[in-house]
Protein backbone atom coordinates (compact mmCIF):
# COMPACT_ATOMS: atom_id res chain seq x y z
CA UNK A 1 0.00 0.00 0.00
CA UNK A 2 1.29 3.68 -0.79
CA UNK A 3 1.64 5.62 2.42
CA UNK A 4 2.34 9.13 2.08
CA UNK A 5 6.29 9.07 3.24
CA UNK A 6 6.24 12.50 5.23
CA UNK A 7 3.29 11.07 7.50
CA UNK A 8 4.19 7.42 7.44
CA UNK A 9 6.16 7.95 10.92
CA UNK A 10 2.60 9.64 12.42
CA UNK A 11 0.08 7.36 12.16
CA UNK A 12 0.90 5.01 14.92
CA UNK A 13 0.87 8.20 16.94
CA UNK A 14 -1.68 9.48 15.93
CA UNK A 15 -3.95 6.40 16.37
CA UNK A 16 -2.92 6.52 20.02
CA UNK A 17 -3.77 9.79 20.57
CA UNK A 18 0.22 10.94 21.52
CA UNK A 19 0.73 13.35 19.37
CA UNK A 20 1.41 17.01 20.23
CA UNK A 21 -0.78 19.62 18.16
CA UNK A 22 1.16 20.73 15.61
CA UNK A 23 1.88 17.21 14.49
CA UNK A 24 -1.69 16.25 14.60
CA UNK A 25 -2.63 19.37 12.90
CA UNK A 26 -0.62 18.55 10.06
CA UNK A 27 -1.73 15.16 9.90
CA UNK A 28 -4.98 15.70 10.17
CA UNK A 29 -5.20 18.69 7.37
CA UNK A 30 -3.33 16.07 5.11
CA UNK A 31 -6.29 13.42 6.11
CA UNK A 32 -8.69 16.36 5.53
CA UNK A 33 -7.38 15.90 1.77
CA UNK A 34 -9.18 12.68 1.41
CA UNK A 35 -5.79 10.39 1.41
CA UNK A 36 -7.62 7.15 1.18
CA UNK A 37 -4.35 5.46 2.16
CA UNK A 38 -3.67 6.89 4.93
CA UNK A 39 -7.65 7.33 6.60
CA UNK A 40 -7.37 2.77 5.70
CA UNK A 41 -4.09 2.85 8.22
CA UNK A 42 -5.27 4.65 10.56
CA UNK A 43 -8.07 2.75 10.91
CA UNK A 44 -6.09 -0.80 10.95
CA UNK A 45 -3.80 1.69 14.04
CA UNK A 46 -6.66 1.87 15.70
CA UNK A 47 -7.49 -1.53 16.09
CA UNK A 48 -3.41 -2.36 16.94
CA UNK A 49 -3.94 0.25 19.95
CA UNK A 50 -7.35 -1.34 21.18
CA UNK A 51 -5.23 -3.95 21.73
CA UNK A 52 -3.38 -2.59 23.97
CA UNK A 53 -6.58 -2.18 26.78
CA UNK A 54 -5.22 -6.21 27.53
CA UNK A 55 -1.98 -4.92 29.38
CA UNK A 56 -4.42 -4.03 32.02
CA UNK A 57 -4.47 -6.37 34.87
CA UNK A 58 -7.34 -8.72 34.99
CA UNK A 59 -10.70 -7.32 37.35
CA UNK A 60 -13.82 -8.52 37.64
CA UNK A 61 -16.70 -5.65 38.19
CA UNK A 62 -19.01 -5.80 41.38
CA UNK A 63 -22.11 -7.71 40.66
CA UNK A 64 -23.84 -4.80 42.27
CA UNK A 65 -22.45 -2.51 39.45
CA UNK A 66 -24.47 -5.11 36.78
CA UNK A 67 -27.60 -5.28 39.15
CA UNK A 68 -27.88 -1.27 39.04
CA UNK A 69 -27.21 -1.65 35.22
CA UNK A 70 -29.40 -4.17 34.23
CA UNK A 71 -32.01 -2.30 36.52
CA UNK A 72 -32.16 0.89 34.57
CA UNK A 73 -32.09 -0.74 31.21
CA UNK A 74 -35.01 -2.79 32.38
CA UNK A 75 -36.84 0.95 33.07
CA UNK A 76 -35.85 2.32 30.08
CA UNK A 77 -36.95 -0.67 28.05
CA UNK A 78 -40.71 -0.63 29.48
CA UNK A 79 -40.81 3.13 28.65
CA UNK A 80 -41.82 4.44 25.40
CA UNK A 81 -39.19 5.13 23.09
CA UNK A 82 -38.15 8.53 22.56
CA UNK A 83 -37.25 9.88 19.39
CA UNK A 84 -33.45 10.30 19.29
CA UNK A 85 -32.64 14.50 18.62
CA UNK A 86 -32.56 15.80 15.72
CA UNK A 87 -29.32 16.72 14.19
CA UNK A 88 -30.99 20.49 13.66
CA UNK A 89 -30.30 20.43 17.51
CA UNK A 90 -26.68 20.94 17.34
CA UNK A 91 -25.46 24.96 17.31
CA UNK A 92 -25.43 26.80 13.86
CA UNK A 93 -22.04 28.08 14.64
CA UNK A 94 -20.92 24.12 14.88
CA UNK A 95 -21.83 23.96 11.36
CA UNK A 96 -20.75 26.39 10.43
CA UNK A 97 -17.45 26.16 12.16
CA UNK A 98 -16.78 22.39 10.46
CA UNK A 99 -18.19 24.03 6.68
CA UNK A 100 -15.12 26.96 7.32
CA UNK A 101 -12.76 23.94 7.87
CA UNK A 102 -13.73 22.57 4.55
CA UNK A 103 -13.53 26.10 2.74
CA UNK A 104 -10.17 26.61 4.50
CA UNK A 105 -8.96 23.20 3.94
CA UNK A 106 -8.95 23.64 0.06
CA UNK A 107 -7.44 26.77 0.76
CA UNK A 108 -4.84 25.86 2.97
CA UNK A 109 -4.02 22.39 4.75
CA UNK A 110 -2.21 24.02 7.51
CA UNK A 111 -4.93 26.83 8.06
CA UNK A 112 -7.72 24.03 7.87
CA UNK A 113 -5.45 21.69 10.46
CA UNK A 114 -5.32 24.79 12.83
CA UNK A 115 -9.32 25.46 12.73
CA UNK A 116 -9.94 21.91 13.25
CA UNK A 117 -8.14 21.65 16.87
CA UNK A 118 -9.98 24.90 17.77
CA UNK A 119 -12.95 22.63 16.91
CA UNK A 120 -12.13 20.30 19.10
CA UNK A 121 -11.50 22.94 21.60
CA UNK A 122 -15.26 24.13 21.31
CA UNK A 123 -16.63 20.69 21.13
CA UNK A 124 -15.08 19.77 24.09
CA UNK A 125 -16.21 22.92 25.98
CA UNK A 126 -19.65 22.27 24.81
CA UNK A 127 -19.69 18.47 25.26
CA UNK A 128 -19.13 19.57 29.03
CA UNK A 129 -21.80 21.74 29.27
CA UNK A 130 -24.28 19.39 27.88
CA UNK A 131 -23.17 16.44 30.21
CA UNK A 132 -23.29 19.14 32.82
CA UNK A 133 -27.05 20.34 32.33
CA UNK A 134 -27.94 16.56 31.55
CA UNK A 135 -26.43 16.10 35.35
CA UNK A 136 -28.20 18.78 36.83
CA UNK A 137 -31.72 17.62 34.80
CA UNK A 138 -31.32 14.23 36.29
CA UNK A 139 -30.79 15.41 39.70
CA UNK A 140 -33.91 18.16 39.56
CA UNK A 141 -36.25 14.57 38.26
CA UNK A 142 -35.05 12.78 41.49
CA UNK A 143 -35.38 15.36 43.53
CA UNK A 144 -39.40 16.63 42.18
CA UNK A 145 -39.39 12.21 42.49
CA UNK A 146 -38.55 12.17 46.06
CA UNK A 147 -40.44 15.25 47.31
CA UNK A 148 -43.74 13.93 45.31
CA UNK A 149 -42.75 10.56 47.32
CA UNK A 150 -42.51 12.69 50.77
CA UNK A 151 -45.68 14.61 50.09
CA UNK A 152 -48.54 12.34 48.50
CA UNK A 153 -51.04 11.52 51.44
CA UNK A 154 -51.07 8.58 49.60
CA UNK A 155 -47.40 7.40 50.47
CA UNK A 156 -47.33 5.11 53.80
CA UNK A 157 -44.62 6.22 56.34
CA UNK A 158 -41.76 3.78 57.93
CA UNK A 159 -40.02 4.57 60.60
CA UNK A 160 -36.56 2.92 60.66
CA UNK A 161 -35.02 2.54 64.31
CA UNK A 162 -31.57 2.67 65.25
CA UNK A 163 -30.37 -0.70 66.51
CA UNK A 164 -27.10 1.48 68.14
CA UNK A 165 -29.33 3.83 71.08
CA UNK A 166 -27.03 6.60 69.56
CA UNK A 167 -28.11 6.49 66.06
CA UNK A 168 -30.35 9.09 64.75
CA UNK A 169 -33.76 7.77 63.72
CA UNK A 170 -34.68 7.47 60.07
CA UNK A 171 -37.81 7.33 58.02
CA UNK A 172 -38.84 6.15 54.64
CA UNK A 173 -41.71 6.93 52.46
CA UNK A 174 -42.87 4.37 50.40
CA UNK A 175 -45.40 5.28 47.43
CA UNK A 176 -46.90 2.21 45.53
CA UNK A 177 -46.04 4.42 42.11
CA UNK A 178 -43.27 6.69 42.54
CA UNK A 179 -41.06 4.24 44.54
CA UNK A 180 -39.34 4.59 48.36
CA UNK A 181 -37.56 7.75 49.71
CA UNK A 182 -35.23 7.27 52.65
CA UNK A 183 -34.58 10.40 55.08
CA UNK A 184 -32.16 10.73 58.00
CA UNK A 185 -30.23 13.39 59.50
CA UNK A 186 -26.45 13.37 61.74
CA UNK A 187 -26.54 9.84 60.31
CA UNK A 188 -23.00 8.27 61.00
CA UNK A 189 -20.38 8.20 57.85
CA UNK A 190 -19.45 4.79 57.62
CA UNK A 191 -16.00 3.78 57.34
CA UNK A 192 -13.81 4.24 54.48
CA UNK A 193 -14.55 2.08 51.47
CA UNK A 194 -17.75 1.25 52.92
CA UNK A 195 -21.49 2.04 52.13
CA UNK A 196 -25.11 1.97 53.64
CA UNK A 197 -27.33 -0.65 51.68
CA UNK A 198 -31.07 -0.75 51.74
CA UNK A 199 -32.79 -4.39 52.06
CA UNK A 200 -36.17 -5.12 51.59
CA UNK A 201 -37.26 -8.14 53.48
CA UNK A 202 -39.94 -10.42 52.27
CA UNK A 203 -42.53 -11.66 54.59
CA UNK A 204 -42.50 -15.22 52.49
CA UNK A 205 -40.61 -17.24 55.06
CA UNK A 206 -37.65 -18.30 54.21
CA UNK A 207 -36.94 -15.76 51.48
CA UNK A 208 -33.41 -13.80 51.48
CA UNK A 209 -33.57 -10.25 51.48
CA UNK A 210 -33.50 -8.59 48.34
CA UNK A 211 -30.71 -5.97 47.73
CA UNK A 212 -31.38 -2.59 46.83
CA UNK A 213 -29.22 0.95 46.62
CA UNK A 214 -26.57 1.96 48.07
CA UNK A 215 -24.94 5.66 49.52
CA UNK A 216 -23.16 7.20 52.03
CA UNK A 217 -24.52 10.26 53.74
CA UNK A 218 -23.49 13.98 52.55
CA UNK A 219 -20.98 15.49 54.86
CA UNK A 220 -22.96 17.12 57.54
CA UNK A 221 -24.86 14.01 57.65
CA UNK A 222 -27.96 14.25 55.45
CA UNK A 223 -29.22 10.94 54.10
CA UNK A 224 -31.67 11.05 50.90
CA UNK A 225 -32.08 7.67 49.09
CA UNK A 226 -34.55 7.29 46.20
CA UNK A 227 -35.43 3.93 45.02
CA UNK A 228 -37.74 4.56 41.73
CA UNK A 229 -38.15 0.85 40.81
CA UNK A 230 -38.61 -1.11 43.71
CA UNK A 231 -38.23 -4.95 43.02
CA UNK A 232 -41.44 -6.46 45.31
CA UNK A 233 -44.68 -4.56 46.57
CA UNK A 234 -45.41 -3.60 49.44
CA UNK A 235 -47.55 -6.16 50.55
CA UNK A 236 -45.05 -8.81 50.05
CA UNK A 237 -42.44 -6.98 52.02
CA UNK A 238 -42.23 -7.32 55.90
CA UNK A 239 -39.62 -4.69 56.30
CA UNK A 240 -36.97 -2.69 55.19
CA UNK A 241 -33.10 -3.15 57.01
CA UNK A 242 -30.36 -0.35 56.00
CA UNK A 243 -26.81 -2.16 56.80
CA UNK A 244 -23.22 -1.22 56.14
CA UNK A 245 -21.73 -2.74 53.43
CA UNK A 246 -18.19 -2.92 51.27
CA UNK A 247 -18.14 -0.35 48.30
CA UNK A 248 -20.21 -1.90 45.81
CA UNK A 249 -22.66 -3.17 47.79
CA UNK A 250 -23.23 -6.53 48.39
CA UNK A 251 -25.84 -9.43 47.15
CA UNK A 252 -26.51 -10.62 51.24
CA UNK A 253 -26.08 -8.36 53.97
CA UNK A 254 -22.70 -9.48 55.38
CA UNK A 255 -23.48 -6.83 58.74
CA UNK A 256 -25.75 -7.07 61.08
CA UNK A 257 -28.53 -3.83 60.28
CA UNK A 258 -27.93 -0.78 61.74
CA UNK A 259 -31.49 -0.10 60.78
CA UNK A 260 -35.05 -1.82 60.57
CA UNK A 261 -38.49 -0.44 59.84
CA UNK A 262 -41.41 -2.74 59.58
CA UNK A 263 -43.51 -2.49 56.78
CA UNK A 264 -47.58 -2.05 57.39
CA UNK B 1 -25.32 -4.56 7.44
CA UNK B 2 -23.76 -6.75 5.26
CA UNK B 3 -22.04 -10.11 5.70
CA UNK B 4 -18.57 -8.89 7.21
CA UNK B 5 -19.01 -9.56 10.52
CA UNK B 6 -21.73 -11.67 11.73
CA UNK B 7 -20.30 -12.75 14.98
CA UNK B 8 -22.19 -12.95 17.91
CA UNK B 9 -21.52 -9.51 19.02
CA UNK B 10 -22.84 -7.99 16.07
CA UNK B 11 -26.20 -10.18 16.10
CA UNK B 12 -26.70 -8.53 19.74
CA UNK B 13 -25.91 -5.33 19.16
CA UNK B 14 -28.69 -5.61 16.22
CA UNK B 15 -31.04 -7.09 18.75
CA UNK B 16 -30.16 -3.88 21.05
CA UNK B 17 -31.70 -1.58 18.59
CA UNK B 18 -35.23 -3.27 19.40
CA UNK B 19 -33.78 -2.42 23.10
CA UNK B 20 -33.89 -6.24 23.58
CA UNK B 21 -33.01 -6.44 27.38
CA UNK B 22 -31.23 -10.25 27.21
CA UNK B 23 -29.11 -9.25 24.27
CA UNK B 24 -27.47 -6.15 26.36
CA UNK B 25 -27.42 -8.48 29.47
CA UNK B 26 -25.29 -10.86 27.03
CA UNK B 27 -22.83 -8.50 25.98
CA UNK B 28 -22.41 -7.19 29.41
CA UNK B 29 -21.42 -10.69 30.32
CA UNK B 30 -18.93 -11.33 27.24
CA UNK B 31 -17.32 -8.21 28.05
CA UNK B 32 -17.51 -6.43 31.17
CA UNK B 33 -14.12 -7.91 32.57
CA UNK B 34 -11.81 -6.38 29.93
CA UNK B 35 -13.96 -2.81 29.91
CA UNK B 36 -13.76 -2.61 33.70
CA UNK B 37 -10.16 -3.93 34.17
CA UNK B 38 -9.45 -1.07 30.99
CA UNK B 39 -10.88 1.52 32.49
CA UNK B 40 -10.06 0.63 36.91
CA UNK B 41 -6.42 0.71 35.17
CA UNK B 42 -6.54 4.10 33.96
CA UNK B 43 -8.49 5.96 36.39
CA UNK B 44 -7.12 3.50 39.62
CA UNK B 45 -10.08 4.25 41.42
CA UNK B 46 -13.39 1.37 41.81
CA UNK B 47 -15.98 3.48 42.69
CA UNK B 48 -14.54 5.76 40.10
CA UNK B 49 -14.47 3.01 37.57
CA UNK B 50 -17.52 1.57 37.97
CA UNK B 51 -19.32 5.04 37.14
CA UNK B 52 -17.57 5.02 33.95
CA UNK B 53 -18.42 1.76 32.99
CA UNK B 54 -21.79 2.22 33.71
CA UNK B 55 -21.54 4.67 31.74
CA UNK B 56 -20.21 3.11 28.91
CA UNK B 57 -22.79 0.55 28.95
CA UNK B 58 -25.68 2.73 29.29
CA UNK B 59 -24.21 4.63 26.06
CA UNK B 60 -24.08 1.46 24.34
CA UNK B 61 -27.52 0.58 25.18
CA UNK B 62 -29.23 3.83 24.76
CA UNK B 63 -26.80 4.78 21.06
CA UNK B 64 -26.56 0.66 19.61
CA UNK B 65 -26.93 2.39 16.57
CA UNK B 66 -24.09 4.65 16.15
CA UNK B 67 -22.05 1.03 15.63
CA UNK B 68 -21.84 0.03 12.53
CA UNK B 69 -20.70 -3.82 11.94
CA UNK B 70 -20.18 -3.74 8.52
CA UNK B 71 -17.21 -0.92 9.38
CA UNK B 72 -15.28 -2.89 12.04
CA UNK B 73 -15.58 -5.64 14.54
CA UNK B 74 -17.32 -4.53 18.29
CA UNK B 75 -14.81 -5.20 20.65
CA UNK B 76 -11.84 -2.63 19.70
CA UNK B 77 -14.94 -0.40 19.20
CA UNK B 78 -16.23 -0.69 22.88
CA UNK B 79 -12.51 -0.70 24.21
CA UNK B 80 -11.79 2.78 22.27
CA UNK B 81 -15.52 4.36 23.94
CA UNK B 82 -14.42 3.00 27.55
CA UNK B 83 -10.87 4.60 27.41
CA UNK B 84 -12.25 7.96 25.82
CA UNK B 85 -14.49 8.11 28.55
CA UNK B 86 -12.06 7.16 31.42
CA UNK B 87 -9.57 9.43 29.67
CA UNK B 88 -12.05 12.24 29.37
CA UNK B 89 -13.05 11.52 33.47
CA UNK B 90 -9.40 11.43 34.30
CA UNK B 91 -8.88 14.88 31.91
CA UNK B 92 -11.82 16.64 33.90
CA UNK B 93 -10.62 15.76 37.11
CA UNK B 94 -7.05 17.03 37.08
CA UNK B 95 -8.43 20.02 34.43
CA UNK B 96 -5.18 19.07 32.15
CA UNK B 97 -5.63 20.01 28.45
CA UNK B 98 -4.77 17.11 26.77
CA UNK B 99 -5.92 16.64 23.27
CA UNK B 100 -6.32 13.07 21.67
CA UNK B 101 -6.97 11.48 18.62
CA UNK B 102 -10.80 11.27 18.92
CA UNK B 103 -11.01 13.42 22.08
CA UNK B 104 -13.79 15.69 20.64
CA UNK B 105 -15.96 12.74 19.23
CA UNK B 106 -18.91 11.59 21.23
CA UNK B 107 -18.49 8.18 19.94
CA UNK B 108 -15.24 6.00 18.61
CA UNK B 109 -14.44 5.97 15.15
CA UNK B 110 -13.78 3.03 13.25
CA UNK B 111 -11.44 0.51 13.91
CA UNK B 112 -10.81 -1.98 10.83
CA UNK B 113 -9.63 -5.16 11.78
CA UNK B 114 -6.56 -6.65 9.62
CA UNK B 115 -7.06 -9.52 7.85
CA UNK B 116 -4.49 -11.60 11.01
CA UNK B 117 -7.30 -10.45 13.57
CA UNK B 118 -8.94 -13.66 13.36
CA UNK B 119 -6.05 -15.69 13.64
CA UNK B 120 -6.09 -16.09 17.64
CA UNK B 121 -9.21 -15.92 19.88
CA UNK B 122 -9.31 -13.20 22.19
CA UNK B 123 -8.24 -15.03 25.24
CA UNK B 124 -4.96 -16.14 23.21
CA UNK B 125 -4.05 -12.60 21.64
CA UNK B 126 -4.63 -10.87 25.02
CA UNK B 127 -1.65 -12.95 26.18
CA UNK B 128 0.01 -12.76 22.77
CA UNK B 129 -0.22 -8.82 23.71
CA UNK B 130 1.35 -8.77 26.82
CA UNK B 131 4.32 -11.21 25.75
CA UNK B 132 4.75 -9.00 22.85
CA UNK B 133 4.77 -5.53 24.93
CA UNK B 134 6.66 -7.10 27.88
CA UNK B 135 9.72 -8.08 25.10
CA UNK B 136 9.92 -4.32 24.38
CA UNK B 137 12.49 -2.38 26.85
CA UNK B 138 11.53 -1.40 30.01
CA UNK B 139 11.33 2.61 29.21
CA UNK B 140 9.67 1.84 25.90
CA UNK B 141 7.02 0.09 27.38
CA UNK B 142 6.31 2.98 29.67
CA UNK B 143 5.77 5.03 27.19
CA UNK B 144 3.21 3.03 25.19
CA UNK B 145 1.59 2.62 28.73
CA UNK B 146 1.89 6.13 29.41
CA UNK B 147 0.40 7.42 25.89
CA UNK B 148 -2.23 4.82 26.07
CA UNK B 149 -3.76 4.39 30.04
CA UNK B 150 -2.99 7.98 30.65
CA UNK B 151 -3.38 10.06 27.86
CA UNK B 152 0.03 11.98 27.44
CA UNK B 153 1.14 13.08 23.79
CA UNK B 154 4.90 12.73 23.08
CA UNK B 155 6.50 15.82 24.50
CA UNK B 156 4.85 15.12 28.09
CA UNK B 157 5.75 11.51 28.14
CA UNK B 158 9.20 12.70 27.13
CA UNK B 159 8.77 15.48 30.13
CA UNK B 160 7.54 12.30 32.46
CA UNK B 161 10.60 10.02 31.54
CA UNK B 162 13.09 12.92 30.98
CA UNK B 163 13.97 11.50 27.44
CA UNK B 164 14.45 13.44 24.13
CA UNK B 165 11.23 13.97 22.21
CA UNK B 166 12.84 11.80 19.01
CA UNK B 167 13.81 8.95 21.13
CA UNK B 168 10.22 9.02 22.46
CA UNK B 169 8.55 9.23 18.90
CA UNK B 170 10.81 6.36 17.87
CA UNK B 171 9.96 3.93 21.05
CA UNK B 172 6.45 4.27 20.57
CA UNK B 173 6.50 4.00 16.66
CA UNK B 174 9.01 0.67 17.06
CA UNK B 175 6.86 -0.51 19.69
CA UNK B 176 3.85 -0.56 18.19
CA UNK B 177 5.11 -1.64 14.96
CA UNK B 178 6.64 -4.35 16.74
CA UNK B 179 3.22 -5.30 18.53
CA UNK B 180 1.60 -5.47 14.89
CA UNK B 181 4.44 -7.71 13.21
CA UNK B 182 4.09 -9.96 16.54
CA UNK B 183 0.39 -10.68 15.87
CA UNK B 184 0.41 -10.64 12.08
CA UNK B 185 3.04 -13.76 12.51
CA UNK B 186 0.52 -15.71 14.56
CA UNK B 187 -1.12 -16.26 11.18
Amino acid sequence: MKICDQFRELIQAYALGALDAEDRAAFEAHLATGCSDCAKTVEEARWLVSQLAYLAPEATPPDMLKGRLMQTVREEARQPRIAAPSKTGIPFWMWAGVAALVVLSLYSALEAGRLRVEIHDANERAAAILRERQQLQEQLAVAKREAMIVTDPASVKIPLAGQDPQAPQLEAKWHSQLGICVMGHNVPMPAANRVLQLWLIPKAPGAKPMPSMTLRPDPDGKLVLLVSNPPESMSETKALAITEEPEGGSLQPTTTPRWVGGVG
Amino acid sequence: MNQRDVSPDATLVTRLLQKDVSSFEQLYDRHSRIVYALVLRILQQASTAEEVVQDVFLQLWRNAAHYDPSRGPFVPWLLTLARNRALDHLRLKSERQRRREDQAEELPPVASAPDYEKALDEKRRAERVRALMTSLAPQQKRAIELAYFEGLSHSEIAAALKEPLGTVKSWIRNGLLRLKEGLQATT
